[in-house]
């Protein structure tokens, strides 16, 4: 019944109205039931926390079958016919290609990256590659960096493998589409710290772990992409395909693949930025290389050394994008490619540079980066941290300083959210979420949020939970008053959009976790570094919604407003916002979104939690805490994204 | 095959024909199979039937044949199901009910692979929107129905370049369709279609999409090639003045329904209804029509059948106003040596009037609803 509210935006008092009286219809509804439930809830069960005889002890129950799990490793046929080789082959694949990096040398890694940029991308991003490659050798990051990539080249192929797969069977049959689809939208909206667990529970500590963590995390964009290519081919052409006699096969093969390219390089795309994400981040179930780094650094707060891992991890993520990118953008363009150097020949050439720089760096015996050019950041950074903590955290005249600052917001901002959410009794948590959720969404969406929110308490994670609840409140407060103030000045300034775009580029492609090492230097480590890393991480997002979607509302809609004489601020607030309302809403959803994955990141610079529950459990090996956290981190991130899902979704990309 | 054909021509009437579609019918929608047999719905008007049943009847009880060598035009508005019946040909929809028949063989009955033989060999179609892939040059797009059928790269090339060459593309083959104007793409799509020698081309719709200067050039082309190759075609249009151009004979569609069948001389000359007369009302009859339809018997007393200006009886009324008005004689329709009748100012007028004067051999013209009215020139499309 809502649908047809939010598939036409509010555009005359007529509609307006409609909405407002279903709003206030639906609330009246949930009143009801809450006026007959609260009494009897409250007599039976009057707490304000979680009631401890509605919670379930799962920890009992995962423990034994964790125990059973370690103990039957090596004996259980399930692992050795399966999990075993599964995971064996893993790590041979793994191992393989880090030696073949290793084989190729620091040189020749370096020249292939610029090549294949050279290929597919142009010579400027041959330059930005081979840039960046020589950077994480200066930095003393080679080994790291080779790990990570290798960890990468497998998960990214089993994951475009896996998703291609998956997105052919959605894209040509639609009974699998429409049971896929809300399986892979929800994916999308968890965060990455969600699938920890469930492998190391089956496959321990490790790399195989780690990959397999990746591969999950970072097949759906591929799966969704190709799926919704194949479905969006041009139905003319494959008529005329048909029209020609063309077998099932070659309508595929020859027409309805070629057709989707653009889609299934902006899934490799999104795929490959997904990996690199989760694969720094599953430094914390063993995955070794550049996110291990980050991770050692942040748990003993050396600055100077996280950044040294960081920025390779940046530099590595910009290049993967911007290369990917524009490999389709030139599939998209219709430039005839006359260059005597076209196909094979480009490539043979390409080849046979990297293999010269190969061989000479390994007659040269300079296979390893050698150590003299190294150079050390870790430590002036460090100085200059600590000059910052002595001079910049506290005591700035008139400013306060940056640690007074994460104080201040911890004291008057968090807490209060927090002990409000704790202090209210547990009834009214689920009857807001179920109002909010309803109001803005659909009756299934609130009754998902409301039985998500349930599940957290019977978990008995619920005090834990409303903590990071608060922290992503509060994230999510900040990031949006930033976000549309920011997003609305942008729709507004050609030249302020041009500023930002780069800006909003790099940072989009930043991995999550990356976030925290300059929060941690400013800041230090708590709940108020967890939040400003959540915030940095969400606002480009938000911002570029907020600025697309108000640069969309229609220009006939403006231009009458202008000529009715309207002023700039009654534009915006009769005409813009209104239209762009199905934007704005995407952008709450997307932020809400974004803020809870780098929230519950934040245990690992002292967010506590959920996210430090995981973490716990994962240090201390016990891993029924670990899960249930995890349980709890997706069932929050369920609740959030429904809480604040219009009913129309879009299939947008968010960061 | 059906058996709710009421008359089977007999097998050797048959030969001749490329196409024969008897009582065809399409429905879509719920339990659409139901409707042709039932005496009750196909009774009803669209709107009634959409209510009673949910169904939509896109193609109603069509019947035609299309002989070897002509041009077949299926025209009519939007939503009178001519695009449909053109892709129920080959099968690209699949008919609810009725035959098909090519060169005498049931195409309904046809498994996949001898289908599939239909669509490589025997009827290739050319689309409103073209439906290239945008990933291939020109030269691998026309190549593409030799690629499906497995002719070898070399040969494929080879036949495509002489395609090309045809359609006047040449020096465009390395490009994409993506650079090529709306025309030139067409051109692509007729070059792919006739690449494959089909013996048939299905035109649905070819030149809607494009500008009326292109379109014309469009529509020469394909009379050119008709000349040249003497192929059958049908052709599907919702534009009289093109369907008058190419057709030899037009099939009118109303609401599903083939209202007249005929050529354009019956079609101008003779409406079936009001709503075939209302469409052709506007048509510039004395470039349709012939002499042969307008000219009345010789008086032999006024020396007639010796004097005056010869004319063809297939010329058109306006060629024969052009003589008229030349010589200021009644112009002979000669058919060879022999003398058929004659055409004077006033059989001439009447057929630009739309009225039939005394005395006219011609098969009833349209009743002078239409009044006298003094037409201007008359050029362009009429009816689009």
């Amino acid at each position: 019944m809502a649908t047809a509210t939010a598939s036409t935006p509010v555009r005359d008092t007529g509609i307006g109205a409609l909405l407002r009286r279903r709003a206030v219809v639906k609330l009246l509804l949930l009143a009801v039931v809450a006026a007959v439930a609260v009494p009897i809830l409250n007599a039976k069960w009057a707490s304000g926390a979680w009631p401890e005889a509605l919670t379930v002890d799962v920890s009992e129950p995962l423990t034994k079958a964790s125990d059973w799990i370690i103990d039957n490793r090596d004996s259980h046929w399930l692992f050795t016919y399966f999990f075993g080789h599964i995971s064996n082959a893993i790590v041979l694949s793994v191992r393989g290609v880090y030696l073949v990096l290793l084989a190729a040398g620091w040189a020749g890694v370096t020249v292939a990256a610029g090549a294949i940029a050279w290929r597919v991308a142009g010579l400027k991003l041959a330059a930005l590659a081979t840039a960046a490659f020589a950077a994480c050798g200066l930095l003393g990051m080679w080994v790291p960096t080779m790990q990570t990539l290798a960890l990468m080249v497998v998960a990214v192929l089993a994951s475009v493998v896996l998703g291609m797969l998956l997105g052919l069977a959605a894209g040509l049959n639609d009974r699998i589409f429409r049971m896929m689809r809300p399986v892979l939208d929800t994916m999308q909206v968890l965060p990455a710290f969600a699938y920890l667990l469930p492998v190391v529970l089956v496959f321990g500590i490790g790399v195989p772990a780690a990959v397999l963590a990746t591969v999950v995390y970072s097949a759906p964009p591929m799966a969704r992409l190709t799926a919704l290519g194949l479905r969006g081919a041009d139905g003319g052409v494959m008529e005329a395909v048909a029209s020609l006699g063309a077998t099932a096969r070659q309508r595929l093969l020859s027409a309805r693949l070629p057709l989707a390219r653009k889609e299934l390089l902006l899934g490799l795309n999104q795929t490959i930025m997904m990996a690199l994400s989760m694969a720094v981040i599953a430094s914390v179930i063993g995955a070794g290389g550049l996110g291990d780094r980050v991770y050692q650094a942040l748990s003993t707060v050396d600055v100077g050394q996280a950044l040294a891992a960081g920025i390779p991890i940046v530099l590595l993520a910009v290049v993967l994008d911007r290369v990917t990118g524009a490999a389709g953008e030139r599939l998209g363009a219709h430039a005839e490619d006359n260059s005597p150097l076209r196909g094979w020949r480009g490539w043979s050439i390409a080849a046979a540079v990297t293999l010269a720089c190969a061989l000479a760096a390994r007659f040269a015996d300079r296979l390893e980066w050698p150590t003299s050019w190294v150079v050390q950041i870790a430590e002036p950074v460090n100085t200059a941290k600590d000059w910052m903590v002595d001079h910049l955290y506290t005591g700035v005249p008139v400013v306060g300083g940056t640690a007074d600052w994460a104080a201040h917001f911890t004291t008057y901002v968090l807490d209060p959210i927090r002990d409000g959410l704790q202090g209210l009794p547990w009834w009214s948590v689920l009857l807001i979420v179920a109002a909010l959720a309803w109001v803005i969404g659909t009756w299934q969406t609130a009754l998902t949020a409301v039985l998500a929110m349930a599940a957290i308490g019977v978990l008995d994670v619920w005090n834990a939970s409303l903590d990071t609840l608060s922290q992503v409140l509060a994230g999510v407060a900040v990031t949006v008053v930033l976000g549309f103030a920011i997003g609305i000045a942008a729709s507004r300034s050609k030249r302020l959009e041009a500023l930002l775009r780069p800006v909003l580029d790099v940072f989009q492609t930043m991995p999550q976790f990356v976030y925290l090492i300059p929060v941690v230097a400013l800041f230090g480590v708590g709940r108020a570094p967890a939040v400003a890393a959540a915030v940095v991480y969400a606002l480009p997002a938000v911002i570029r919604i907020t600025t697309q979607g108000l640069r969309q509302v229609s220009p006939a809609a403006m231009e009458s407003a202008q000529s009715l004489g309207a002023t700039s601020w009654q534009q915006l607030r009769q005409v813009q916002l209104p239209l762009a309302r199905p934007a704005l809403m995407l952008a709450l959803n997307q932020g809400v979104v974004l803020v809870l994955a780098v929230v519950v990141i934040g245990g690992l610079v002292g967010g506590g939690g959920l996210g430090y529950d995981v973490l716990a459990g994962l240090a201390r090996g016990d891993l029924a805490t670990g899960l249930v956290g995890g349980i709890a981190i997706v069932c929050l991130g369920l609740m959030l994204d429904r809480v604040t899902q219009p009913t129309e979704r879009r299939a947008k990309k968010g960061a | 095959m059906s058996d709710t054909a009421t008359v089977t021509p007999a097998a050797d009437a048959a030969t001749d024909a490329v196409f024969a579609v008897r009582n065809l019918w399409k429905v879509f929608g719920p339990k659409a199979e139901t409707v042709p047999g039932n005496a009750e719905l196909t009774g009803l008007d669209p709107v009634e039937l959409r209510e009673r049943t949910g169904c939509t009847a896109a193609v109603r009880d069509v019947s035609f044949e299309v002989k070897k060598g002509e041009v077949f035009v299926v025209m009519g508005l939007s939503g009178s199901g001519k695009s449909t019946l053109v892709r129920c040909l080959t099968r690209l929809i699949e008919p609810t009910s009725g035959s098909v028949e090519i060169d005498g063989e049931d195409v309904l009955a046809m498994d996949k692979n001898r289908l599939r033989e239909l669509r490589r060999h025997r009827a290739s179609m050319v689309f409103q929107h073209f439906g290239l892939l945008p990933h291939r040059t020109v030269l691998d797009n026309v190549a593409y129905g030799l690629e499906i059928q497995g002719v070898a790269r070399a040969e494929r090339r080879e036949k495509a370049m002489k395609v090309i060459e045809k359609v006047g593309l040449e020096g465009l083959e390395q490009r994409r369709p993506g650079q090529l104007s709306g025309g030139q793409q067409q051109r692509v799509g007729l070059a792919r279609a006739l690449a494959a020698d089909p013996e048939v081309l299905l035109f649905d719709e070819p030149f809607s999409a494009l500008d009326p200067l292109i379109r014309r050039d469009m529509q020469e082309e394909v009379v050119r090639l008709h000349r040249e190759e003497g192929r059958t075609m049908v052709f599907i249009t919702h534009d009289l003045s093109e369907a008058l151009k190419l057709g030899d004979r037009i099939a009118l569609m109303r609401d599903g329904r083939v209202v007249q069948l005929g050529t354009p001389e019956e079609i101008v000359g003779s409406p079936a209804d009001e709503y075939v007369r209302d469409f052709v009302r506007d048509v510039p009859r004395e470039q349709v029509m012939t002499c042969r339809s307008a000219m009345r018997p010789v008086d032999s007393d006024a020396d007639e059948d010796t004097k005056g200006p010869a004319i063809a009886p297939d010329a058109t009324v306006s060629e024969a106003i052009e003589a008229v008005a030349r010589s200021g004689f009644p112009a002979r329709v000669m058919d060879g040596a022999r003398c058929l009748g004659v055409v004077d100012h006033e059989q001439l007028l009447g057929v630009v009037a739309g009225v039939t004067p005394k005395g006219a051999a011609g098969r009833g013209g349209p009743a002078a609803k239409a009044g006298p009215s003094i037409r201007k020139e008359v050029t362009g499309e009429v009816a689009s």
